[in-house]
């Protein structure tokens, strides 16, 4: 997969394309939707954010339409601005190791649309965890492998297991890449409300270096860097311990434009 | 939608935690659309609503943490919007209820639309304020019960004052609510604005701020 610039917006973050509205399309080397599940998903309750100056937290727990109407909308042509404008990456997680397969069975005819699928094995608003099961999670990497032809990407995050074993096994099952760290397990505590969801932001940024280099040293993956991705310097450093891409999720909630001076630097 | 910088241009001190922060910039925007404003202080951008004073582009801000405390000591603000759904009243004879910091957004309101605007704010203010005011929570009371002869009401405030004026205005009309959900994007990508209502999820951002008050309270 070549992308240029090598940046990619985070899964998540940017929604549906929505911030195509506020970043020039040129400086986006792919956009990665929003982790899409096999049946319609409402979401954890409200609250579902808490910020401070160095993370976010979101318990926005998938919500998501389903793969039944995001194909629906995909044939109504309601994200043919977005595949005019720019790659796209697809993002999709299960609540269970069947339903992974289910949606990338239902997608496998739409995948050459998309520049690569992302399996998101690491959502920490959900109650499974893939990656704590390495037997399943094996039989499962080989058969999406089988099912689908595309960019393979498995979203990892540091929880469940050390993360360069499972992407050994990423990689040993024929996948091309992963994106590395997801946001992991917190709570944060406003008055009387304990906020718990994923957290983001600056906060994640030595642990997602410390995550990329290892799975670099032990892997020759395609690596989209995730987590703290602030600022020009940051995006440098991950590039630095071997990724090559970098994901912009939290900057964005800061401003928008900075993926634009981060691409600058990277054309 | 843009990115865009403002430069203040007047800070009005309306009481000791509110202020009115013009700028010199014009953007086009609707009733009860807000911008996201960057501050130092988080690492998300926050709302607020858009309004007019003195003839220019304004906010109003109730300091009430560090980042709207950051908001009034900076010349210079990085905002993106005007982000979610204009407010159209229906027909008929309208008020709006607001708190002090909604002034510019309720005075280009009235503009606009001709309704009637009614302030109530815990402190006496330290201006004239161009709308009847009631200052504390007793005579907020008594001025909601007082209210009649109305088609319709928006109220715009916090959570706490919003909810007591619905309870007293359900009955006598048509009662929209400005609702404060947290928000990161303010454009509908993140889903950490979501409300729950009688019609299912609703995303504040672009499906509200205001949204009928039956729809989410009894
Ligand atoms: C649609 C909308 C329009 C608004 N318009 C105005 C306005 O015109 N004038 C005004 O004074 N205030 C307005 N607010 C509220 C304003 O955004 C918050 O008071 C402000 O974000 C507080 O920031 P802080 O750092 O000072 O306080 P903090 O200490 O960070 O937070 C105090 C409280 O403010 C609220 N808040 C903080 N961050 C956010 C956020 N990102 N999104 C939503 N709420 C948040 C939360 O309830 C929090 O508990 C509006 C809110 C919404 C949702
Ligand atoms: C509001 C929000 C929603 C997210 N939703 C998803 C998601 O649906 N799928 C996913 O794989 N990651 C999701 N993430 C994780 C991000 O894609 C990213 O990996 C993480 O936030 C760390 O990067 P950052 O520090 O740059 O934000 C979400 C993050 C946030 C803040
Ligand atoms: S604030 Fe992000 S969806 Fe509304």
């Amino acid at each position: 997969m070549e992308l240029r610039p090598p940046i990619v917006i985070a899964s998540g973050v940017g929604g549906m394309g929505e911030y195509l509205k506020l970043i020039d399309p040129r400086y986006i080397g792919a956009y990665t939707l929003k982790t899409i599940t096999f049946k319609p998903r409402l979401g954890n309750p409200p609250p579902r954010l808490i910020a401070t100056e160095r993370y976010l937290i979101n318990s926005i727990g998938l919500e998501n339409i389903g793969v039944e109407k995001f194909i629906e909308e995909l044939e109504n042509g309601l994200y043919e601005e977005l595949f005019r404008k720019v790659k796209v990456i697809f993002s999709f997680a299960g609540e269970d190791f069947e339903e992974y397969l289910k949606v990338a069975e239902k997608m496998a005819p739409y995948q050459d649309r998309f520049v690569a699928f992302e399996c998101n094995f690491s959502c920490p608003n959900v109650h499974f965890n893939p990656l704590s099961d390495t037997n399943q999670l094996k039989k499962m990497l080989i058969e999406l492998r089988k099912k689908l032809d595309v960019f393979l990407i498995a979203k990892l995050g540091i929880e469940g297991a050390f993360i360069e074993q499972v992407a050994r096994l990423v990689e040993e099952c024929g996948w091309n890449g992963v994106t590395v760290i997801n946001t992991i397990r917190a709570l944060h505590i406003n008055g009387e409300t304990l906020i718990k969801g994923g957290i983001s932001g600056p906060v994640l940024k030595p642990i997602a270096l410390r995550a990329v280099y290892e799975v670099r040293n032990r892997t020759n993956l395609y690596i989209i860097a995730s987590g703290g991705i602030m600022n020009e310097t940051d995006a440098q450093d991950f590039f630095k311990v071997g990724a090559n891409a970098v994901s912009i999720g939290t900057a964005l909630y800061r401003d928008p434009e900075i993926v634009e001076r981060i691409a600058k630097k990277f054309l | 939608m843009e990115n865009f910088s403002l430069s203040r241009c007047e800070l009005i001190q309306l009481s000791e935690d509110t202020f009115i922060v013009t700028f010199n910039e014009r953007i086009d925007f609707e009733p009860t659309q807000f911008i996201m404003i960057e501050t130092e202080t988080s690492i998300v951008r926050k709302p607020f609503g858009l309004g007019r004073w003195n003839d220019r582009l304004a906010i109003g801000v109730q300091v009430i943490g560090p980042g709207t405390a950051y908001m009034v000591q900076q010349e210079k603000l990085y905002a993106h919007g005007p982000c979610g759904r204009g407010f159209v009243p229906p027909e008929g004879r309208g008020a709006v209820i607001a708190t002090l910091a909604c002034l510019p957004m309720v005075f280009d309101l009235q503009e606009r639309y001709n309704c009637d605007v009614l302030i109530g704010s815990v402190d006496e203010p330290w201006i004239e304020v161009p709308f009847p005011l009631v200052v504390g929570d007793e005579a907020f009371l008594k001025m909601l019960q007082s209210l009649n002869g109305y088609d319709w009401f928006l109220v715009i405030g916090s959570d706490q004052m919003e909810k007591i004026a619905y309870d007293a205005l359900k009955n006598k009309g048509e009662v929209f609510v400005s609702f404060n959900e947290y928000m990161a994007c303010g454009i509908g990508a993140c889903r950490g604005c979501a409300k729950v209502t009688k019609h299912g999820l609703k995303h504040l951002c672009i499906d509200g701020p205001v949204l009928r008050g039956e729809e989410v309270w009894n």
